[in-house]
């Protein structure tokens, strides 16, 4: 009996302890995840600045020598491509006779040191443009969610990408009938539209509960929208669609997400409703930036 | 045949753990989910699971009852929830609070929490705060998310956005970190719920199912139908001798020989491992030891 009850705190004891072990894990190995790319770059770029500084100071320490060679560069031969050091060495070389042994002798060594920084440096950003590349690839799939678009308002008109085409900003709005927050928000929503259109904006509504062109579901989701005062357009479309499926992944509502002129989403989904003033606060400034991107892009 | 009824009712009391194990299992079936950050949105989520188990776990198989029946009767569609109402009549006169003892998964891990070894208090004195899960069986469940609606009729399922700490062990946490867009929504109602949870699980380290005897409002239901529940536990007088061990194990303070049918007993089944005289055991339908005996 004894034995068996210490079998079982034993077994209980790890079964919480796997428990809290795997949450913490969970925790560990997700939250780092997104932050990881982001302090690897950090750190590199702070290493960056570092072996820069260190070139700096190089050329500070020995700074007679170094500046009667600054003096004699045909600024015409950099080749911003080619290697530094090469570049550094090559004036040196062809001046020779006007520098002193003990100049000389200083400037080398600097040489190769530097020649070995910028190794470094450019190992470094050679990784760096990597994980650049890498994000960019997320983001071409966030890309392709709008990018053939299709649906029906809920007057029966069809529209496509032309739909953000023509806006510098779409606010796009997920929410379901039966949803408390979302309809909440609803009203603001309008007001965000009224505000929105004179700066080249729209926000369109998309309600999950309407996909696939449900007759009861559009209606039900209009008498919401009529209730609550909401005018700007709502857009039922097909759950077997990109941004259908994009839809689908929501866990959340509301979420509400920016979609720029060429269908791209713009930064990422902001969860609750814009009643929540610093929500609307939010919001309103990813607009604005997204609009000023769109106008310098032009 | 007596013996035999007997055996299977110790049986079934000493594999109690495991089959909670199960239980919880079969009601979490989507394990990859839960690294995904996403909810099962299948069909079997129109159905209810017995036990308390959030929706919003994404490994859960099927609804909460409660926190269905809340989203029923706060939809602006719905002023009541039939539908959820004869999940709580049909659960509950088969099996009654068996489903707390055996099924629900926060009560496993309330008798898991329970296991942690040090001080353990009795809640023999505070009888009382048993009152407490009907009141917020009434209040939270059904009376706020009936009538604290907006202009269109839609109330907030109240239990379950400031109470239920099952909804954050299962649903928030584990969403939060599978997905990063709702852990940048996470607040001060997260922070507060958090807080609950922490509590609960304290008190349920020092005290045996704090949660289930003051807190939950399906425990209140399923009490409700303990005295007619198809499966009970009864008593068998001719062999009782009196000892009272029964009451003595009962950690839910139940006076088995008097009540063994009171609306506070679990169908833990310790009175039944404790009995000298096996003279206490589980009946389904009247059919028990003591009608066997009495053949």
């Amino acid at each position: 009996m004894k034995t068996k009850l210490s079998f079982i705190s034993i077994l209980t004891l790890c079964i919480t302890l796997s428990l809290t072990a795997c949450g913490g894990k969970q925790t560990a190995a997700t939250d780092p995840k997104d932050t990881q790319t982001t302090t690897a770059t950090e750190a590199s770029d702070s290493r960056l600045d570092d072996l820069y500084q260190q070139e700096n100071q190089l050329f500070a320490d020995h700074a007679d020598a170094w500046n009667k060679v600054f003096a004699m560069m045909d600024k015409s031969d950099a080749d911003p491509n080619g290697n530094y050091a090469d570049y550094l060495a090559d004036t040196v070389e062809s001046n020779k006779t006007s520098f002193t042994d003990d100049e000389l002798k200083t400037l080398t060594e600097d040489i190769e040191s530097i020649r070995k920084i910028d190794e470094e440096i450019a190992e470094i950003e050679q990784k760096n443009s990597l994980s650049d590349n890498s994000s960019q690839k997320d983001n071409s799939e966030s890309a392709s969610v709008f990018s053939n678009f299709s649906g029906q308002d809920f007057d029966g008109n069809t529209v496509d990408s032309s739909l953000f085409s023509g806006n510098a900003v779409t606010v796009v709005n997920f929410w379901f009938t039966g949803c408390k927050p979302c309809v909440a928000e609803l009203s603001k929503l309008n007001e965000l539209n009224d505000t929105i259109r004179s700066m080249g904006g729209e926000v369109i509504g998309i309600n999950t509960e309407t996909f696939d062109e449900n007759k009861d579901a559009i209606k039900e989701a209009a008498s919401v929208l009529e209730s609550q005062g909401a005018k700007y357009r709502n857009i039922s479309i097909d759950s077997s669609s990109a941004a259908g499926k994009y839809a689908s992944e929501i866990m959340a509502f509301p979420t509400t997400i920016l979609v720029d002129r060429n269908g791209n989403i713009v930064g990422d989904p902001m969860l609750g409703g814009i009643d929540n003033k610093d929500n609307y606060d939010a919001l309103m400034e990813q607009i604005q930036s997204v609009i000023a991107a769109d106008s310098t892009n032009k | 045949m007596d013996k035999k009824k007997n055996m299977l009712s110790k049986k079934t009391a000493k594999l109690r753990g495991w089959i909670q194990a199960a239980a919880t299992l079969l009601t979490n079936i989507h394990i990859p989910n839960l690294f995904q950050g996403k909810i099962y949105q299948g069909n079997a989520k129109t159905v209810c699971v017995p036990g308390l188990n959030c929706y919003s776990c994404p490994a859960a198989a099927g609804a909460c009852p409660i926190g269905a029946f809340q989203a029923v009767i706060g939809s602006s569609k719905f002023k009541f929830s039939y539908y959820i109402t004869g999940f709580f009549i049909l659960f509950g006169v088969t099996l009654g609070r068996f489903i707390c003892g055996f099924l629900c998964p926060f009560g496993w891990f309330q008798d898991l929490l329970h296991k942690i070894p040090g001080k353990k208090f009795s809640t023999a004195r505070l009888k009382p705060l048993r009152y407490l899960k009907y009141i917020i069986l009434i209040v939270f469940v059904i009376l706020l998310p009936m009538l604290a609606t907006n202009s269109i009729g839609m109330g907030d399922p109240f239990f379950c956005k400031y109470i239920c700490p099952q909804g954050v062990l299962e649903g928030a946490i584990p969403l939060s970190i599978g997905n990063a867009a709702i852990r940048s929504a996470l607040g001060k109602l997260f922070s507060f719920k958090c807080i609950i949870l922490i509590s609960v699980v304290v008190l349920s380290i020092l005290f045996y199912r704090p949660f289930c005897k003051w807190i939950c409002p399906l425990g209140a239901v399923y009490s409700l139908f303990n005295k007619v529940s198809l499966l009970n536990i009864t008593v068998d007088n001719s062999k009782c001798v009196g000892c009272g061990k029964c009451s003595e194990v009962c950690k839910m303070d139940v006076d088995v020989r008097k009540t063994p049918d009171h609306p506070e007993c679990i169908r833990c089944g310790a009175c039944i491992k404790a009995c000298p005289k096996d003279a206490v055991c589980y009946q389904f339908m009247g059919r028990s030891c003591q009608k066997q005996d009495n053949r």
